[in-house]
């Protein structure tokens, strides 16, 4: 019926302006990375029951990239934050 | 005559009569009734027959637990099955039916089932319909169908209407009796935003029943003062008549008003309904309690009814439910309402009470009968007697109505809807709510406490705590005294001994005693299984009687602790919301949005026939006067292209403008194809991979200038395509320096295509677009004779001579005529999609018909375009893997049918000729195919295994749908101008 | 030959060509308005926001970090769009929107609760305050929502919605009788 996220640039919204991607953690590997490296960036997809860490975009809001973490069982959603921040500071 | 109207009393209008129908006899009622209190008032106690077994069923409670009386309201398309009779708000004219009833409520072919009842146990279904196989679907369900079931659902279209509606609020208040009130006075007065939600169309709960005084007023009176006051403070909104049925996630909770399910004529500028989600910063969830039926033989006889229920048909409706009424009880509330029967002068025949030597004291000159238990009932449509058991001795007791009480089941639905498990108390011999934390909490007989004075206190203080918590200061004040309280405890009796009949358990799906026996011998012994072993709780009330008894008899029968066999799952619903207050609005042409092209009002006014695409409309063809079908206008577009020329509108295309020193450089990761050297002023096609190597979209991305690029994707991934590049600038590549908007909707554009597109377009444009000054793949802004800036693009998808032009969206239909006119003398038309189509199929162009996600540059032929020099791009490391550069890959090749007036399709497999028709030869598949006006010959594109280097072998094009198959000569993909002479003109 | 383009407004077809009886819950539909789309350059956010904040005559509309949608009523769209280049030189991209946004204007005592039924944000006057805007779902389609005064919120839509939403309108005022036309001033 609902749910809401907070967006660090808009507040608190439904959670129908959203669009969800998948894990947040996984980092696009160096070109010449190995061919393992790619096949788990590319296609390999945990399914974790409680913390998760996904990218969302508020897609009908401001157009922005998030970190959400949230519980996959419970749905408590224990943050949300610019994905470009979080990138940067993961020195991306 | 038994059930009858009181001669005064209730909180009903007697000076307002209102006229109903049921089963088609003309009643009378009063404002203020429900339908089974106006039911009650007329004697028409029996209501429907049982689910399985066909029993009469008559009025059991007086609100949303109501098993029993659920009939059908309104005629035809808009009529509600399944209505709760004691929840229905009566209005002048009110048609109701009985369901589940052949021919007649009275008598009923179906309750032919009772004496197969033997056979019809728990898991009965499952037993006997297990084989053969095939019977399930022609025989036994059929059967079971006719049979089974309540109301019918209607299969016409709901000509109602609904909407949905968002709410805030600091404080949601669940039930508007005792706590609630108390609860929502309380914050109100604070300054709290208090929402005070309760499903009854008057608000007071149990304070409308009540024969109690609260400081010195009496209950009804009591609550109106509340109300008033609440009405009076801005910063509280009532809302009657809304049931909220869940609690979801961060504390939204959905609710649904009854906005107009009580008027004899609706309001057309009003929904019937509303679907409410509440987002509460916190609630109260103050429901009240459900009182306890007591499972004996015979308890389903119309007039055994719950005790409590007849105290609030005497009190609030001022209805009788018998003449003579004997009460079985457990405990001091039976009491109470033979006290509330006695009062208004209805005969209370006995008190049979199931406990011992109990101090509760009766109604003058009303027989007692302690340590007791009723185990049959007599009559047949309406209860004449109660068999009651004392010491192994029967006596038959007449009376014309039973009221049972058997203890207080808390309402406590909603707090566990998320997951949490009722807690049992032992001391009140109940489930109680689990603790979620501050933002929701249960307060009154909802928590179990079930003094009136216990839930002003309580509805009280937890609010307070809300508010003090939310910052604001609110004041307890003292209590007001309740006089007459009444006592509220009671000794669990899951089960009366020595049943003479069945004693059922959930009436509305007749599941008894010995049914929950069976589960249990059976191995389906666990809450959950038994439930849907015997179906105990799986109706349209969802158990709100039966599953605390069933968890009982479970507990009892194994004689362990009903802590240890819990509850079944809470869910949403708490009661049954009509699909129609879901959709809300969203319905019909609503259903989503329409996207219209700047150019849709142009291409309407010359004779488009549109058809979906995505969200847009978009013309697929322009019919002219004279022709026959879509083919007929869509050859006629093609040869006039390919001769003359034509005006498309491809507005719908997505249109991103990219800025910034590393716009470039952002481009050319995006794309697999160069784009670091374009030049200022060029267009180039581009080609985006997904990460796993295959092909995602393509379009052209011109420069603008050295900092701004704009791009154009397809129609059907512009916002695809958006998000992609949004994720890449802002979670791949943050460092890099790019900006980029939108500008689809900006701009209206149109493709002048065929041999004199230049002497149309350069008619309109000042700057000269001769071939050397505009050569193929130019691009730039222009100005149009009249100073309007555009944008020009030499850019075909036809493979003739043509431009896009790009125009001020509000500008376009002024362009596009001048267009039209300029074009007259060269013979210019309007084209659709399907002639789109056709042109670029003859082109071997393609779109996400071959691109389907399968597809790699080289297969669709594009080998040559990906950059091997590029350090990265997206897609590049996967698209060297192994399986992606395979010799046998299907590539992209022409078909075209050696006997030339035959058929080819799209989705058809290739086989070798002479390979038998099997998926195991399968030699590739049709992407695209039409009838080519151009060459008088369907041709095809299609995807073969090495198909670039087996032009000219014969394949079997293999239609497994149609049944055919046609021999095709496999070709090169492109089947016109292969030169690009025409495109280069 | 010279030519001389009109311009179109979506709603052309659906709006009476003069205003008609306002009731007190009322959508205003300006006929053209400049609108363009402002994008900071990386590191030059607070600048620009600066500077659009100190510049009076425009209308700021937050659309996203960095992002906002600038309205004029007096400007032309070229106008608009020189001025804001001057203001902006060296910090911004700009993007004229004007043909690809359409305004709508609704006011009245019932104006929170026709936009209940489509927007899930709270709109409580103290929680969002005049001069609030942001890009909220208003039933299916985007929409950036401005509160402009006491009881008058502002919608921009992109152009092709422009219909679907004006219909999704009309059903939300329904109850209170919501009137629409064009703006008197244009």
């Amino acid at each position: 019926m609902a749910s809401l996220i907070h967006c660090p640039h808009c507040g608190v919204r439904p959670k129908e302006e959203f669009s969800i991607r998948g894990d947040a953690s996984l980092v696009r590997p160096d070109p010449e990375a190995s061919d393992e490296a790619w096949n788990d960036y590319v296609h390999i997809r945990s399914n974790p029951r409680g913390r998760y860490r996904e990218h969302w975009q508020h897609a009908a809001g401001c157009r922005r990239w998030l970190v959400v973490e949230r519980d996959t069982f419970t749905h408590e959603v224990f943050s949300v934050a610019d994905a470009a921040s979080a990138a940067r500071e993961a020195g991306r | 005559m038994t059930a009858y109207r009181l001669a005064s009393g209730g909180l009903i209008d007697r000076r307002a009569p209102l006229d109903f129908r049921f089963d088609g006899r003309n009643l009378t009622g009063f404002a203020g009734d429900t339908l089974a209190s106006a039911l009650l008032a007329n004697d028409q106690l029996l209501v429907g027959r049982s689910f399985k077994y066909h029993r009469p069923r008559g009025i059991v409670t007086a609100g949303a637990s109501e098993p029993n009386a659920l009939v059908t309201i309104g005629k035809g398309a808009g009529s509600d099955p399944n209505t709760k009779a004691t929840v229905a708000e009566l209005y002048f004219g009110l048609d109701a039916r009985s369901q589940n009833r052949f021919p007649s409520l009275k008598y009923d072919f179906g309750a032919l089932n009772g004496l197969l009842s033997p056979f019809l146990g728990a898991g009965f279904y499952y037993k006997t319909f297990m084989w053969p196989a095939a019977f399930w679907e022609k025989v036994y369900e059929p059967i079971i169908r006719k049979a089974a079931g309540l109301g019918r659902a209607v299969l016409e279209r709901d000509p109602q209407a609904y909407e949905k509606c968002w709410a805030h609020c600091d404080l949601l208040v669940i039930g508007a009796g005792p706590t609630g009130l108390m609860a929502a006075l309380v914050a109100g007065r604070a300054g709290v935003r208090v929402i005070l939600a309760d499903e009854d169309f008057r608000l007071g709960g149990s304070l409308l029943a009540e024969t109690a005084h609260i400081g010195g007023v009496s209950a009804p009176d009591f609550a109106e003062m509340a109300l008033a006051e609440l009405r009076s403070l801005p910063n509280v909104t009532m809302m009657p008549r809304t049931t909220v049925f869940g609690w979801y996630d961060d504390n939204v909770f959905g609710a649904v008003e009854r906005v107009q399910k009580h008027v004899a004529a609706p309001q057309e500028k009003l929904p019937v309904e509303r679907l409410w989600r509440i987002v509460a910063k916190r609630a109260i969830l103050a429901a009240g309690a459900e009182e306890r039926p007591l499972v004996f033989g015979g308890n389903d006889r119309p007039g055994v009814m719950m005790a409590g229920a007849m105290r609030t048909y005497a009190n609030r409706f001022g209805v009788a439910a018998g003449k003579s009424v004997a009460i079985f009880t457990n405990g001091s509330a039976g009491y109470r309402t033979a006290a509330v029967l006695a009062a208004r002068g209805i005969e209370v025949t006995a008190i049979i009470d199931s406990r011992t030597d109990v101090s509760d004291v009766a109604p003058d000159g009303v027989r007692v009968i302690q340590s007791a238990c009723v185990i049959d009932t007599k009559g047949h449509k309406r209860v004449s007697g109660a068999v009651v058991e004392r010491c192994g001795f029967e006596q038959t007791i007449a009376c014309d109505a039973i009221g049972m009480s058997g203890g207080w089941n808390p309402a406590i639905h909603l707090a566990c809807q998320r997951g949490a498990k009722a807690v049992w108390s032992e001391e009140l011999k109940t489930f109680l709510a689990p603790d979620v934390g501050n933002g929701f909490v249960v307060a009154g007989a909802a928590a179990g406490r079930y003094t009136l004075a216990g839930c002003l206190k309580d509805g009280a203080e937890k609010a307070a705590a809300i508010a003090a918590d939310l910052g604001f200061s609110a004041a307890v004040q003292a209590q007001p005294a309740v006089d007459g309280e009444a006592d509220p405890s009671f000794t669990a009796l899951w089960y009366s001994p020595g049943a003479k009949a069945k004693a059922f358990v959930d009436f509305q799906n007749d599941v008894h005693v010995k049914d929950i026996g069976l589960a249990l011998r059976e191995g389906f012994g666990h809450v959950e299984h038994a439930k849907r072993y015997t179906t105990n709780g799986m109706a349209t009330d969802q158990g709100k009687l039966s599953g605390i008894n069933a968890t009982g008899l479970l507990a009892a029968m194994q004689g362990i602790s009903p802590a240890d066999v819990g509850t079944t799952t809470f869910r949403p619903f708490y009661t049954p919301v009509a699909f129609g207050a879901l959709a809300g609005t969203a319905r019909d042409e609503q259903a989503a949005p329409v996207r219209k092209s700047p150019l849709y009002g142009w291409a309407q006014r010359h004779g488009a026939v549109f058809v979906d695409s995505g969200l847009w409309f978009r013309p697929a063809y322009f019919a002219q006067s004279g022709e026959k079908d879509w083919r007929e206008s869509t050859d006629r577009e093609v040869l006039n292209i390919r001769e003359n020329v034509g005006l498309c509108d491809v507005s719908t295309l997505g249109k991103i403008e990219i800025f910034g020193p590393d716009a470039a450089e952002f481009l050319n990761r995006l794309y697999c194809n160069p784009f670091l050297k374009l030049p200022v002023g060029k267009a180039r096609y581009g080609l985006m991979l997904r990460e796993d190597g295959m092909v995602y979209d393509d379009g052209t991305t011109s420069r603008l200038s050295p900092g701004h690029f704009v791009m154009t994707t397809t129609t059907a991934l512009a916002g695809g395509v958006m998000s992609h590049m949004e994720y890449c600038a802002q979670v791949l590549w943050p460092e890099l320096k790019a900006r980029f908007c939108s500008s689809t909707d900006q701009w209206a554009q149109m493709a002048i295509a065929g041999p004199k597109a230049r002497l149309v377009v350069q008619a309109l444009v000042e700057d000269d677009i001769s071939g050397a000054a505009f050569p193929f793949l130019a691009a730039g802004i222009v100005t149009l004779k009249g100073g309007i800036k555009a944008r020009l693009f030499r850019i075909s998808f036809s493979g003739e001579l043509a431009y896009e032009l790009a125009v001020p969206a509000g500008l376009g239909e002024a362009v596009a005529d001048a267009i039209m006119e300029e074009g007259r003398a060269h013979g210019i038309c309007p084209y659709g999609l399907e002639a789109l189509n056709v042109l670029r199929i003859e082109k071997g162009h393609v779109t996400h018909a071959e691109f389907d996600g399968r597809v790699t540059p080289d297969d669709a032929g594009f080998g040559r375009m990906v950059s091997a020099q590029k350090p990265d791009f997206i897609g590049k490391r996967l698209s060297t893997r192994y399986g992606l550069t395979a010799a046998d890959r299907m590539q992209m090749v022409g078909l075209k049918p050696v006997e030339p007036d035959q058929h080819i399709r799209a989705g058809a497999h290739l086989l070798r000729e002479g390979a038998k028709p099997s998926t195991l030869n399968d030699q590739g598949y049709v992407s695209s195919a039409c009838f080519s006006p151009t060459l008088g010959h369907g041709i095809a594109l299609a995807f073969l295994k090495s198909g670039r280097e087996r032009y000219g072998e014969r394949i079997v094009v293999w239609d497994k749908l149609a049944g055919t198959e046609v021999v095709a000569e496999v070709s090169s993909p492109v089947f016109v101008d292969p030169g690009n002479t025409k495109l280069n003109a | 030959m010279t030519r001389t383009y009109i311009s179109r407004h979506p709603l052309e077809d659906l709006l009476p060509l003069e205003p008609g009886i306002r009731a007190v819950d009322h959508l205003d539909i300006p006929r053209a308005m400049a609108i363009a789309a402002v994008m900071a350059m990386d590191g030059e956010e607070a600048a620009v926001a600066a500077g659009l904040a100190a510049s009076g005559d425009v209308q700021v509309r937050f659309t996203g970090p960095g992002e906002w949608l600038i309205l004029s009523q007096s400007e032309t769209p070229e106008e608009l769009h020189r001025n804001l280049s001057l203001l902006l030189a060296e910090t911004a991209y700009i993007v004229d929107q004007s043909d690809g946004r359409i305004v709508f204007r609704l006011s009245g005592p019932n104006v929170r609760r026709i936009l209940a039924k489509g927007i899930a944000s709270d709109l409580h006057p103290a929680v969002f305050e005049i001069g609030t805007s942001s890009n909220v779902l208003c039933g299916h389609i985007s929409v950036n929502l401005a509160r402009t005064g006491e009881n008058e919120f502002e919608l921009i839509v992109m152009r092709s919605f422009a219909v679907a939403l004006f219909n999704d309108l009309r059903v939300m005022g329904r109850e209170f009788d919501l009137s629409a036309d064009f703006s008197a001033q244009g």
